[in-house]
């Protein structure tokens, strides 16, 4: 009998938490968005010119907003769950299947959503105002090829990374994260001091697929870890 | 099979520290088993090893014929919840109610609504700001509800007032009659709960100590009690596991049965006699400095 969709429905269980809390940092960030897009009107910025689409196509909202939610969401998925999901008889193996499953939906859901107002943005010509909520260059400039793959990946390696964290932390304690993150630390420094000679050749072929690559290797060692750290995990 | 619950010779260490020591005892499928001891005597970390949420250092655990750590299918058949469980942040009584049937095949809706009603647990109040006794309500409904063919009870009545408790002990021997499962039961109110046991296992330490039918555990050990010399005098050559003086008066707990020889020097000094209750015997070795193993024959093993 496996419990992995069990497991799944455990997650999805707080369907504010997966579904709506997106909807509202959306919303807030549509909100920030546009009024600050009328404080630049009112100084005196006209919709559709070069400076107010260079303005508006950097707008880094979503960046601040969403990734420190899906992290957190990550780390709570294994962090208090894992002992409940135990407790309901959940195999350990089950349930890294399954928040990894629902991961990839929370994600699926999250690009969807974007997606859809991306396109209504875009058919409405800017909201009929000019204003430019999600054909941002974070989100691919209008482009679902781009916002697809961006929005996807971006989520899911916030919430697999974040429970990669709170998989150390139910094996190890508060050790477990610090160090995960002192190694981390170690190894981007020790690679910077390595590639620092060749940074601007570097940067002159960058590509972005360079990201979804970066993105799959940290999504799989997270993955992978939870589950290494989980299954000798005792419940505390 | 006739054992519900085998556990052989397991050991778990923490470190250094060595939480179960070489524990062996059997619950036959069927019975309501107490497991008692003082606190940090090792029932809870039996229940986590029973329950597959933990995993000996050695020895052999078989639930149900598997062994259960990372057992799907035996897993599906264990009902545990632990004293201090943790809960999903944002967690509600509804949400636990949705999602328990989802991994327990036999949950009765019926017996769960029953006990929310009758505990009164609140609908809104999220779970991490629920009282001890509401804490305890949560997890009797998630144990009883289950109907789990193997049913462990971690101290399910903490902070529970007396109303609550004659609930649970009501409603678990009613669904038990209706849907027969093994129960086993670690608690620290064993006069109350004595009743409910056909066996007891007493862990002392990390060691099992006692491993008896309920009515044979009473055999194990004596209460004497009366003038402290005449009291020494009678239980000379026993096993004293527990001795309390009060001025001129002593009561102790010696080991074995209640024989001839013994009742009638009691009865020549007026000393009284009882057979030591469940709750004198976990008293005696939870207090003693010589921890051995006793059976229904006084044997040290």
């Amino acid at each position: 009998m496996s419990s992995v969709v069990p497991a799944v429905k455990l997650h999805l269980n707080k369907r504010e938490m997966t579904f709506l809390v997106p909807l509202y940092i959306i919303g807030m960030v549509a909100l920030i968005s546009v009024l600050i897009s009328l404080v630049f009107l009112r100084g005196g910025s006209v919709p559709g010119s070069e400076g107010w689409l260079t303005g508006s196509r950097n707008n880094p909202a979503f960046l601040w907003a969403f990734p420190g939610y899906l992290v957190y969401l990550g780390v709570q998925s294994i962090a208090t769950t894992f002992p409940f999901a135990l407790t309901l008889g959940a195999t350990r193996r089950d349930f890294v299947a399954g928040t990894l499953l629902w991961a990839v939906l929370t994600s699926a859901y999250i690009t969807v959503i974007l997606a859809i107002l991306t396109m209504i943005e875009l058919a409405t010509g800017h909201w009929w105002s000019g204003f430019h909520i999600f054909d941002i260059y974070i989100l691919g400039l209008g482009d679902l090829s781009l916002l697809v793959p961006i929005v996807f990946l971006g989520s899911l390696t916030c919430l697999v990374v974040g429970g990669g964290f709170a998989a150390s932390w139910v094996r190890w304690g508060a050790r477990g994260p610090q160090l995960i993150a002192t190694a981390l630390g170690l190894v981007i420094v020790v690679g910077v001091i390595i590639v620092i000679p060749s940074a601007e050749s570097i940067f002159a072929s960058f590509a972005a697929w360079w990201l979804a690559v970066a993105a799959a290797v940290a999504i799989a060692i997270s993955a992978v870890g939870a589950w290494l750290l989980l299954r000798p995990a005792t419940v505390r | 099979m006739t054992n519900a619950i085998e556990i052989r010779a397991v050991t778990r260490r923490f470190g250094r520290v060595k939480a179960l020591d070489e524990v062996s005892f059997t619950v036959p499928v069927g019975s309501i088993c107490g497991l008692l001891g003082r606190n940090g005597a090792g029932k809870t970390t039996v229940m986590s090893i029973i329950s597959g949420q933990d995993r000996p250092t050695s020895g052999r655990v078989e639930v149900l014929g598997a062994t259960p750590f990372e057992h799907a299918a035996t897993l599906s058949k264990i009902s545990y919840v632990r004293d201090n469980q943790r809960y999903p942040d944002d967690y509600r009584l509804h949400h636990v109610l949705r999602i328990a049937p989802e991994f327990a095949p036999n949950w009765s809706t019926d017996v769960a609504s029953e006990l929310v009603d009758g505990f009164q647990i609140p609908a809104k109040t999220p779970i991490k700001k629920f009282s001890r006794g509401q804490l305890s309500a949560v997890a009797i409904v998630l144990g009883l509800a289950s109907r789990a063919p193997v049913t462990l009870f971690d101290e399910p009545y903490l902070g529970l007032d007396v109303s609550a408790r004659a609930l649970f002990y009501s409603v678990l021997l009613r669904d038990l009659a209706t849907v027969p499962r093994t129960v086993l039961l670690s608690t620290h109110l064993i006069e109350e709960s004595e009743s409910l046991f056909d066996r007891v296992v007493i862990v002392d330490r990390g060691r099992v100590v006692v491993e008896e039918e309920r009515d044979d555990a009473r055999e194990l050990a004596l209460s004497l009690s009366g003038v402290a010399d005449v009291v020494d005098r009678v239980a000379a050559g026993r096993a004293v596991l527990q001795s309390t003086r009060v001025g001129g008066l002593k009561s102790v707990i010696v080991r074995g049965p209640g024989d001839s020889d013994i009742l009638n020097a009691a009865a020549l000094h007026g000393v009284q006699v009882a057979p030591a209750s469940l709750q004198d015997l976990v008293m005696a070795y939870g207090t003693h400095d010589e921890p051995a193993t006793t059976t229904k024959e006084g044997v040290r093993a």
